[in-house]
């Protein structure tokens, strides 16, 4: 009956897997490895294994893994329950449901009775395809808010398995924001040491300082590259930890610069920007100062560089903000 | 209104008009593998019911106040959605080529930023029951003839919002409101039954005050003798639990449980080559 070839369903499945290419697992397998020493240690998923990575968890520690399906304010709970068990439950879904889907459970349930839950979301910010619902673009504001809760916001693979590290550390709730490598990286991921409540110093120099997190961090290193290239000097801070915030760090940065940037993949309202705003004015300290964000608007799905440029977050927007403020200044 | 009120029932066309719907799903994943494929060709014959026979809609008019509401409440199923709103004349057809491109409002998940006819944006799932049940209730209060349907997926109803929304619409009858499940019985992790079984939702749904149909949602006739029962239906909402095959229509691709494939250029070329075939 057929003219064309009709694949039959084992080849078709054989092209579908194979054109899978495996992103390295930085949290997944920093996870696992913490979960084989501790083993308190429980992971929940709503109904995302693979896209948390937390498909080996579940294939190796299969009694310690719960997919609890696509029941987000449940999971919360059930976490809860899990950790008044004395178990230190992960829970991971996407950044956008695992905080805004939540926030009354993860306030109740996680934080008031400060919990060891440590929620892990995935995509931040504007970085999917997946538009407006998958794009977390205010979860950094709304979980700071929160007491007893941590905020990490590591810059990339490199730092995800000392979040984990950083998460066990902490007795009490922590939220951490991770985005995975869109495609394999070139190299060997090369672990990093990031803390709670620390800064870190990824470049220095004298004429300004770019305070940075998560996805914008690279953004801000090209653009001080940029930046050195016309003689402008600037630091740039990874602030992986937003909560606590590292404020004996912003304040030596602003006294040695005397300028100021921040950038993040988040609205400019409430989130990294408004932290280091808080820390400034409660020291007293006033500077040429601005935030490069999301300018309190929503955004779209998109491919990540597209919607970076568009929405004013790359380096491009940063360079634009540091010139502005080292023009500012005496 | 104009056409609206004249609804196609003609089984054989119907039934082409999803056999054409399934090629353009093909055709508009293939470029990106991007796209949700299977729940597209599993879910063709419910789309092509509602859009091509039952809904009364009308897309010189989007805006109409009195038309009938279709809630995508599984908003990644993009791909049959927008074939199907771009066939029935929303669009051009021609838009659809840029599904998924940067700045193209044809999203991965629909946002109701593409017109009125997305009648609210629904990634994140579990939240268009509850505004469809709105939506019946003021269509009620307004006296309006609008109906609501919703294409809801079953995995969602994992999501506890479904169940409140549910729940209303079962105490306050709402014979107005026509929830189809589709019902592929696939999630992100695989089949439903070894994540967390929705069964026996029949069951559940009765107990809930809901009139409620089994069918096989590749059916074009027993989907539409649901909706004709639908809407003889007084004081009870309607559930159609519509059983359906994702791939259907792709022999390759029938029951492949992958909820986000990465359709390979290979099997894509297939499908459409079968796709093709099965329109003459």
């Amino acid at each position: 009956m057929s003219q064309a070839h009709q694949l039959d369903k084992f080849e078709a499945a054989d092209f579908i897997n194979r054109t899978h290419k495996p992103i390295p697992r930085s949290y997944g397998d920093a996870l696992l490895a913490a979960a084989k020493k501790d083993e308190r240690i429980v992971a929940l998923t709503a109904d995302l294994a693979t896209p948390t990575e937390t498909d080996i968890f579940r294939d190796e520690l299969p009694e310690r893994y719960h997919n609890v399906g696509i029941a987000e304010a449940n999971m919360i709970g059930l976490a809860s329950g899990m950790a008044r068990a004395g178990e230190i439950p992960f829970v991971h879904t996407f950044c956008s449901f695992a905080t805004k889907r939540c926030y009354d459970q993860i306030t109740m349930q996680a934080a008031y009775p400060n919990l060891p839950i440590k929620i892990v979301g995935f995509l931040p910010g504007v970085a999917t395809l997946l538009g407006v619902s998958h794009q977390a673009i205010e979860d950094v504001a709304i979980m700071r808010a929160i007491p007893n809760l941590v905020v990490l916001d590591p810059s990339g693979p490199e730092y995800h398995a000392s979040a984990v590290d950083a998460a066990l550390a902490h007795d009490g709730p922590v939220y951490i924001r991770l985005k995975r490598p869109e495609t394999p990286p070139e190299n060997d991921i090369v672990p990093k040491e990031l803390r709670k409540g620390e800064g870190i110093l990824a470049r220095e120099g004298g004429d300004l300082t770019i305070i940075a997190a998560g996805l914008s961090v690279t953004e801000a290193l090209a653009a001080a590259d940029r930046l050195a290239a016309d003689g402008i000097e600037a630091s740039v801070v990874d602030m992986a930890s937003i909560k606590p915030l590292d404020a004996g760090l912003v304040i030596d940065r602003a006294k040695a610069t005397g300028a100021i940037v921040t950038a993040e993949n988040h609205s400019v309202i409430g989130g990294l920007g408004s932290a280091v705003a808080e820390v400034l004015c409660d020291a007293g300290i006033g500077l040429p100062f601005k935030r490069v964000g999301l300018a309190d608007r929503f955004a779209e799905g998109g491919s990540t560089p597209y919607l970076m440029k568009k929405y004013g977050l790359d380096s491009t927007a940063i360079i634009k903000a540091a010139r502005d403020v080292f023009g500012k200044k005496g | 209104m104009s056409q609206a009120d004249n609804p196609k029932r003609n089984i054989a066309e119907l039934e082409s008009i999803a056999a054409k719907l399934r090629l353009r799903v093909a055709e508009m994943v293939a470029p990106t593998g991007q796209g949700y494929v299977q729940q597209g060709l599993g879910s063709a014959d419910i789309f092509t019911a509602l859009y091509f026979a039952e809904a009364r809609v009308d897309p010189g008019n989007p805006d109409w106040e009195d038309r009938d509401r279709v809630f995508l409440t599984t908003a990644h199923n993009t791909a049959i959605f927008y074939a199907a709103l771009a066939e029935r004349g929303f669009f051009e057809t021609g838009r659809l080529s840029t599904y998924c491109e940067d700045g193209s409002p044809l999203e991965i998940n629909a946002s109701e930023r593409m017109g009125r006819f997305v009648e609210a944006t629904c990634g994140s799932l579990g939240q268009g029951l509850s505004v469809a049940v709105g939506a019946a209730l003021a269509a009620k209060r307004q006296g309006r003839p609008t109906r609501c349907y919703v294409v809801l997926g079953d995995g969602e109803m994992q999501e506890g919002q479904v169940w409140e929304a549910l729940m209303s619409a079962g105490a306050w009858g709402l014979d107005n409101l026509c929830v189809i499940l589709d019902f592929n019985e696939m999630q992100c992790e695989g089949h439903m039954d070894n994540v967390v079984s929705l069964r026996p939702v029949a069951d559940k749904l009765e107990s809930f005050g809901f009139a409620v149909h089994d069918i096989d949602g590749n059916d074009m006739a027993s989907i539409l003798n649901a909706l004709d029962a639908a809407r003889e239906t007084k004081g009870k909402p309607t559930f159609i639990n519509a059983k359906t095959l994702v791939g259907k229509g792709v022999p390759a691709l029938e029951g492949f449980m992958a909820h986000q494939l990465m359709f390979p250029p290979e099997v894509a070329e297939n499908a459409i080559a079968v796709l093709k075939e099965n329109l003459s």
